[in-house]
């Protein structure tokens, strides 16, 4: 028989397993949830609405932005677009920190963790829906972007 | 009882994450004791490492890695007194990489292949440290995976079976199964925790083994 998988064309195929994670077979410890307690979409789309409005009213490139930060380029676009991702608990330290608002709301934002106070969610998923994407922040942007700080801030909506 | 040595070794490679450079490997049949040992002495370690800082983080326990309880003693100790199944692991730099215990009486579930013997993969696991965690930072070596789904397609070829796979994902690997490898989503499994069951046909599977090859020339 006729081996195919070489050396040369395990090479060839690494690129497909980088930014996922591989694995497969039953597992008997904590059920798969349902959808909903995976965090919504709405919550993680609003997430990935402040980093994009933050990251642009810094006049940041996301490339500048993941140097800053010293994160992968990937990851954060994967943030700012896919409402699907659960971005790196490391990543998001790293942005609060660039931005100035809670690690701990944002990681309740991505579904990393489960918030005590959900009304800070709704009110980040309500700021981020008054936002649109233009090249340039516009006054309504920048508006939902301090509503947005405001509501990601240590201080305010404890 | 585990054998103390491979009954075969083929020549692999990994992708060197930090050197961006590929590195030899081996492909051994079956899981030995020293695939065991590497496990009990360098996998558990680096495993309850990573759930001290996802712990610390807070973040929710069903996103931890679904696979931190396993025993791969006992379940290599359990399958290997079973017949119809075969274990295979990854080696690189002297450590195991990776492990997979296939099962070969499992029957395909896609329509156009119903009742068709196929290589059903009913464990596959890569150490923590090739993984992208919740933790972030850089996998040691890629590959692995996908390495040991051709391993499973070429078993299933060799058997007769003409690359005929199918797999229950764990809940973070979805994507790579579904988009990256071109599997069929069957869809959430009620009898397997709700874990997708995702499948291969010999179409899709010689279009796997193919891209491999038309990159390398």
């Amino acid at each position: 028989m006729t081996d195919r998988i070489t050396p040369e064309w395990c090479l060839a195929m690494a690129h497909l397993e980088l930014g996922h994670e591989v694995g497969a077979g039953l597992h008997a410890i904590d059920p798969v949830p349902d959808g909903d307690a995976e965090g919504s979409d709405e919550s993680r789309l609003a997430l990935g609405r402040f980093v994009s409005l933050a990251r642009r009213g810094r006049g940041l490139s996301i490339e500048h932005l993941a140097e800053l930060a010293d994160v992968d380029v990937g990851e954060l676009l994967s943030i700012e677009r896919d409402a699907h991702h659960l971005p790196d608990t490391r990543t998001l330290y790293q942005l609060a920190g660039i931005f100035g608002v809670s690690q701990h709301k944002l990681m309740g934002l991505s579904g990393l963790t489960r918030p005590k106070d959900i009304k800070y969610v709704d009110e980040a998923i309500r700021y981020a829906a008054l936002s649109e994407s233009v090249a340039r922040l516009s006054k309504e942007e920048q508006a939902a972007l301090d509503g947005l700080i405001a509501v990601l801030s240590e201080r305010k909506g404890k | 009882m585990t054998p103390t040595g491979p009954k075969s070794i083929s020549q692999v490679a990994l992708k060197d994450m930090a050197a961006g450079t590929g590195v030899p490997a081996e492909y051994w049949r079956p899981i030995t004791d020293k695939n065991l040992a590497d496990w009990e002495v360098h996998w558990r370690p680096a495993i309850d490492k990573q759930l001290a800082v996802l712990n610390e983080a807070g973040v929710e326990r069903y996103l931890w890695p679904q696979s931190r309880e396993w025993d791969w003693r006992k379940k290599h100790n359990i399958l290997n007194a079973a017949p119809g199944h075969e274990s295979a692991a990854v080696v690189a730099a002297g450590v195991t990489q990776g492990m997979m215990i296939a099962d070969l009486d499992f029957r395909a579930r896609i329509a156009e292949q119903a009742r068709q013997h196929m290589v059903y993969v009913e464990f596959l696991e890569v150490a923590p440290w090739n993984r992208k965690t919740l933790t972030g930072g850089m996998p040691k070596y890629a590959g692995i995976g996908t390495l040991l789904l051709g391993k499973a397609i070429e078993l299933s070829i060799e058997l007769g079976f003409k690359g005929r796979i199918g797999l229950h994902s764990l809940p973070q690997s979805n994507d790579f199964y579904a988009n990256q490898c071109g599997m069929s989503d069957l869809g959430a499994d009620e009898k397997y925790n709700k874990l997708r069951y995702f499948e291969m046909t010999p179409a899709m599977a010689e279009s796997f083994l193919s891209r491999g090859e038309q990159r390398d020339r």
